[in-house]
């Protein structure tokens, strides 16, 4: 079995809003990542997938804050290390992060290169200069940028250019995992294909041993990571291969996620689309028993009654709903007639 | 270097049309008025003068120099003639004394006053803000009311608050003026060191009003930065905070740059007021006695020097701020 | 609108600005129905009556007199007779003469005087002693003389005769009730340099004040949203011609300008609304150009953009689709433009280009007049401190208030 880059038990992070309330923004999660997979994670906005992408990287700010659980990367627990010691020797090196908004991800006012040496010199303060120089060249030539890029200030570059340089800066102490929050977005369609392409690159060289990948565009997830899981409400509902995830969906809430999307394919046209009713709900204070099920058509009052907890089946898939895996299946089986 | 030399040359058009409207300003407001200046000087000066003949005669003197006999754009052209030459007439209250030579002794006085002032002003404004940004909380708490109060106490408010605590009630700095009346100028130790207690109050009665302005605008353009994209991702990467605080320092203060290009104006207002507070012997001062003796030709040169020079800092300002924020540069110099 | 409102409620800094705003106008509205009367009536004769409540003596005279007797009223009156001052020319005579003085503490009055008392003599000056110093020694004598008299007379005058006569003896235990005086008058303030109810004045001319602060604002707001609408709105060469204007006039300094046109108006025609609108034409600079990108930001919204395909007027477009998105901009702009008309007027009159001074006082008039007369340099802190904190406190309420209304609309600067 190959070496696990990440494991992440129990997490919990809550923020505490200007009104001092509590909102549990990442519940109990846990997954792990093994060397050389990436891992999807899908939602609606507002699940916690973007805070969940913060929360792994050990180190918070408020009005973020650590409850419970642990992060371990490539069998080093953080979750217990000091804020210095995360931000030194975690940060960049071990796992790194790609933002949602790129765009505005970079100093306005300070060249490329000094940025590049900043963050080098935060994890290696001895490193001379002239070698940062030559490093920053070697890594922005073998992701074909252009080398003038990093004499430039961030302002002076293109939307798409400086998506690519914040990946190339994110990955240039080639991190264990990296964290890549919708980094395509935002992107018109050459530009994303550009960043996908850069990122599976990545990853087939071995420039990053692993990779999660955040976004609400399930199709993408499909022609990117190996593993998809979909988060609701905090909560992890489902986890399956991508292959699995997209025509083979078992939670509820999965399956509706699948069912609005518009797969250009003969026969689309013709396809209902189902878009699942209600809006998802209020973190601070969530609904007991499945959180899902105030928007959940197959719900029971027991649903509501009790919590419930993740159940395995199959290979590596997990899923948290109180019926059987058997019993859904016939359900949507039933439902397709 | 195409696009440098092209801002730049906007920039000095820019400011010699400015500098034509102002010039023009201060040679037309006066004399759109139903009187021309000069009848209301001779009106002043025969108020106590019941002798017609020598009542014309000093009219005749005048409107030579002014060139009042002349019509108007003759007037305007000695008058661009004289102020190139440095020639703004005869003083009126200090007679014979020329108005240049009045202004050409206050003007350093003033120079030497308010541009260190002001600049310590938004220096210190600057650090406060950025520190009142940063530490939020129980500082910003304490420290945001305290400076709104103090930049709204008025700048002659703050001048007679400390004359009052510091010269007369605790007496350790001197009450008026720019050094000591037993003094003569020159560059002996004596005469600078009475020079240099009598800038303190002046001084920092400026400072301490710029400082609240400046904090202010700084406090909100730090914490503007401080939740932008570029720290959350530098944090991220392990950058080191003090590093993210300099970015942030950095970033927030560039625009106040232009913050203060822009308000150099009014606050040259109330520092004026300031001098005249303290007897300071700056073009405040000047321009006090002027308008208590009614001296036209002194209040028309004070107010012309007054717009250039805050016209020259203005620009100066503007083409530091073009060359050092490659924002500007972007915006600017390729378009 | 009134969910607005609701919003303002809960920033702190809105609401305390707007108390202590609204505390002034109570203030200004209120007191002139207590104590009515010309704000400029010159009530007393001499300058700089310090503050307090005064009280006839004439008629204290013939008033009752109770006779009580409380223990350290003579301590009272001995210390006050003889000030500090007093006390250290005495030891600096004894000195002078070869008294021993050096075990003699500062405040033991009874001591120092019971040295002098048996050392000074009035009839031999000593060596040393200048004339004028010898004379205020036996002066102070004669002021001291007077100390532990029981009683005091007082003389009546008859007018045609010069004759003298005994009216009453006023003894040190008798005392009056201040409540009984027919003539009491309160002078919280004391009087300025003309003799005028410093308080009195002060009320009037905070509300003189803030009317040339409205008016200076709605001159420097009107034009302002004027030329930052059309700007804004027309966009091409009128927005390059308005901000061609605008720009000149941002640089010039407006207060030279300011100087410039009161000196050029003149005294006799500079009236507290002609100095308002002055400073609003001097002043509508930067409400223009922040006007002006806020329309320029709203001038492609699809509202903006549908109004216009469906034909509307460019009147009908800005009244209803571009002012209400600013309505709250303009307002903020609009008060600190009435904050920094105050200011502009009270730096003004500290020139002498303030409003002419024979109708209603200004604030600025009061500090003009209170320098004037060197009330700083004297000690007379009750004829320009109360003034500097009015200004202060109006401004920073003013400010306040905006920085309040800025937190609310502006939701990146909360905290």
């Amino acid at each position: 079995m190959a070496k696990k880059m990440l494991e992440v038990r129990d997490l919990t992070t809550k923020y505490i809003t200007r009104f001092h309330e509590d909102v549990y923004a990442v519940d109990h999660v846990s997954l792990s990542i093994e060397e050389g997979k990436s891992l999807g994670i899908a939602g609606e906005s507002g699940c916690g997938k973007s805070t969940l992408a913060l929360s792994l990287m050990g180190y918070y700010f408020p009005p973020l804050h650590y409850m419970s659980g642990d992060i371990i990367v490539d069998g080093k627990n953080i979750s217990g290390m000091k804020p210095d010691d995360v931000r030194k020797n975690i940060l960049g090196t071990e796992i790194a992060y790609i933002p949602q908004a790129a765009m505005n991800a970079l100093n306005p006012t300070q060249k490329i290169m000094r940025f590049v040496e900043d963050v080098i010199h935060a994890h290696d303060p001895k490193m001379p200069k002239g070698d940062i120089h030559d490093m920053a060249y070697k890594r922005f030539e073998l992701l074909g940028l252009p080398k003038e890029a990093l004499e430039k200030h961030a302002v002076e570059l293109s939307g798409g250019m400086k998506q690519r340089v914040v990946i190339a800066i994110s990955t240039i102490l080639s991190p264990k995992v990296l964290i890549a929050d919708e980094p395509s977005s935002a992107l018109d369609v050459t530009s994303q294909k550009m960043v996908i392409k850069m990122l599976r690159d990545m990853m087939e060289s071995g420039m990053i041993k692993s990779m999660i990948f955040i976004t609400h565009e399930l199709p993408l997830l499909y022609n990117v990571t190996d593993d998809i899981m979909v988060m609701y409400a905090g909560q992890i509902v489902e986890r399956g291969t991508a292959k699995e995830m997209v025509f083979d969906p078992i939670h509820p809430y999965s399956k509706g996620l699948m069912g609005s999307i518009i797969v250009p394919e003969e026969g689309t046209r013709d396809k209902v689309l189902t878009a699942i009713p209600g809006t998802p709900p209020n973190l601070k204070n969530p609904p007991k028993g499945c959180r899902f099920a105030p928007r959940c058509k197959y719900a029971t009052p027991t649903c509501s009654a009790m919590s419930i907890e993740t159940k395995d089946f199959g290979e590596g898939r997990q899923y948290r709903c109180l019926m059987s895996v058997r019993k859904i299946r016939e359900v949507y089986e039933s439902e397709q007639q | 270097m195409q696009g440098y030399r092209k801002y730049f040359t906007k920039k000095i058009i820019w400011f010699l049309i400015t500098f034509v409207v102002a010039v023009t300003l201060n040679f037309i407001l006066p004399r759109l008025m139903p009187a021309d200046p000069v009848s209301a000087i001779t009106g002043k000066l025969a108020a106590g003068n019941a002798d017609a003949k020598a009542v014309q005669k000093i009219y005749d003197r005048y409107a030579e120099e002014f060139g009042t006999n002349k019509p108007m754009w003759q007037q305007y052209l000695l008058f661009i003639k004289n102020m190139f030459r440095g020639d703004f007439g005869t003083s009126f209250s200090q007679y014979p004394r020329k108005v240049s030579n009045i202004i050409s002794s206050a003007i350093w006085w003033t120079v030497c006053l308010q541009l260190p002032a002001i600049l310590v002003g938004w220096i210190l404004g600057n650090v406060l803000g950025a520190l009142a940004a940063y530490l939020r909380k129980g500082w910003d708490k304490v420290l945001l009311p305290v400076t709104i109060f103090l930049s709204n106490v008025p700048a002659f408010g703050m001048a007679v608050t400390l004359l009052v605590l510091f010269a007369i009630k605790w007496k350790i700095a001197p009450v008026a003026g720019g050094y000591a009346f037993d003094q003569i100028p020159n560059f002996s130790w004596a005469f600078i060191r009475s020079v240099i207690t009598h800038y303190q109050l002046p001084f920092w009665s400026i400072v301490i009003i710029s400082i609240g302005g400046q904090a202010i605008g700084m406090r909100s353009m730090s914490i503007y930065e401080l939740n932008a994209d570029y720290v959350k991702y530098a944090r991220f990467l392990g950058v080191k905070d003090r590093k993210i605080v300099g970015y942030v320092f950095r970033n927030a203060m560039l625009p106040q740059i232009t913050g203060l290009a822009l308000s150099i104006g009014t606050m040259i207002g109330g520092a004026l007021v300031a001098e005249i507070i303290f007897s300071y012997p700056g073009l405040g001062s000047t321009m006090y006695s002027a308008v208590t003796a009614a001296d036209y030709p002194l209040i028309s040169a004070t107010t012309l020097i007054i717009t250039i020079m805050v016209l020259i800092v203005t620009f100066l300002l503007d083409i530091i701020y073009g060359f050092i924020d490659p924002r500007v540069k972007a915006a600017q110099f390729d378009a | 609108m009134k969910n607005t409102l609701r919003q303002l409620m809960h920033s702190s800094k809105f609401v305390v600005g707007a108390g202590i705003f609204v505390l002034i106008l109570l203030t200004m509205l209120i007191y002139p129905l207590i104590n009515p009367g010309n704000p400029l009536e010159m009530i007393g004769v001499g300058t700089f009556a310090k503050p307090g409540t005064y009280f006839s003596l004439y008629d204290a005279l013939d008033t009752k007199t109770e006779t009580l007797k409380l223990k350290d009223a003579e301590e009272k009156r001995l210390t006050s007779i003889v000030s500090m001052e007093d006390r250290v020319s005495m030891i600096e005579f004894m000195e002078k003469i070869g008294v021993d003085v050096s075990n003699v503490q500062m405040d033991d009055v009874d001591t120092i005087l019971e040295l002098w008392n048996a050392n000074f003599d009035e009839t031999s000056k000593p060596k040393g002693v200048t004339n004028a110093k010898w004379r205020n020694y036996k002066t102070l004598n004669n002021r001291l003389e007077k100390i532990g008299k029981e009683e005091r007379a007082v003389y009546d005058v008859d007018p045609a005769t010069n004759e003298e006569k005994k009216l009453k003896l006023v003894g040190g235990t008798d005392y009056v009730n201040v409540n009984t005086v027919t003539n009491i008058k309160t002078l919280p303030l004391g009087t300025d340099n003309f003799g005028r109810d410093v308080l009195k004045e002060l009320v009037s001319a905070c509300g003189t004040s803030i009317l040339i602060g409205l008016v200076a604002g709605a001159v420097a707001t009107f034009i302002g949203l004027l030329f930052g609408l059309l700007a804004g709105y027309l966009g091409g060469i009128a927005d390059d011609i308005i901000m061609f204007v605008t720009n000149v006039f941002t640089v010039i300094p407006s207060f030279v300008l300011l100087i410039l046109i009161s000196y050029s108006i003149g005294q006799e025609q500079r009236g507290a609304t002609v100095v308002a609108i002055v400073i609003g034409l001097t002043s509508w600079t930067w409400t223009a150009r922040s006007v002006r990108s806020q329309v320029i930001s709203l001038r492609n919204r699809d509202h903006v953009n549908l109004s216009k395909l469906s034909g509307h007027s460019l009147a009908k477009i800005v009244l209803t689709d571009i002012l209400p998105y600013i309505a709250s901009y303009v307002v903020m702009a609009f008060i600190l433009q009435v904050s920094s008309g105050i200011l502009s007027e009270a730096q003004l009159s500290l020139l002498g280009l303030g409003p002419k001074t024979t109708t209603t006082p200004t604030l600025g008039l009061m500090m003009n007049w209170a320098m004037l007369y060197a009330a700083h340099t004297n000690g007379y802190w009750w004829a320009y401190f109360p003034v500097i904190l009015t200004i202060t406190l109006i401004s920073f309420s003013l400010n306040l208030m905006n920085t309040g209304m800025d937190q609310v609309f502006n939701p990146t600067l909360r905290d």
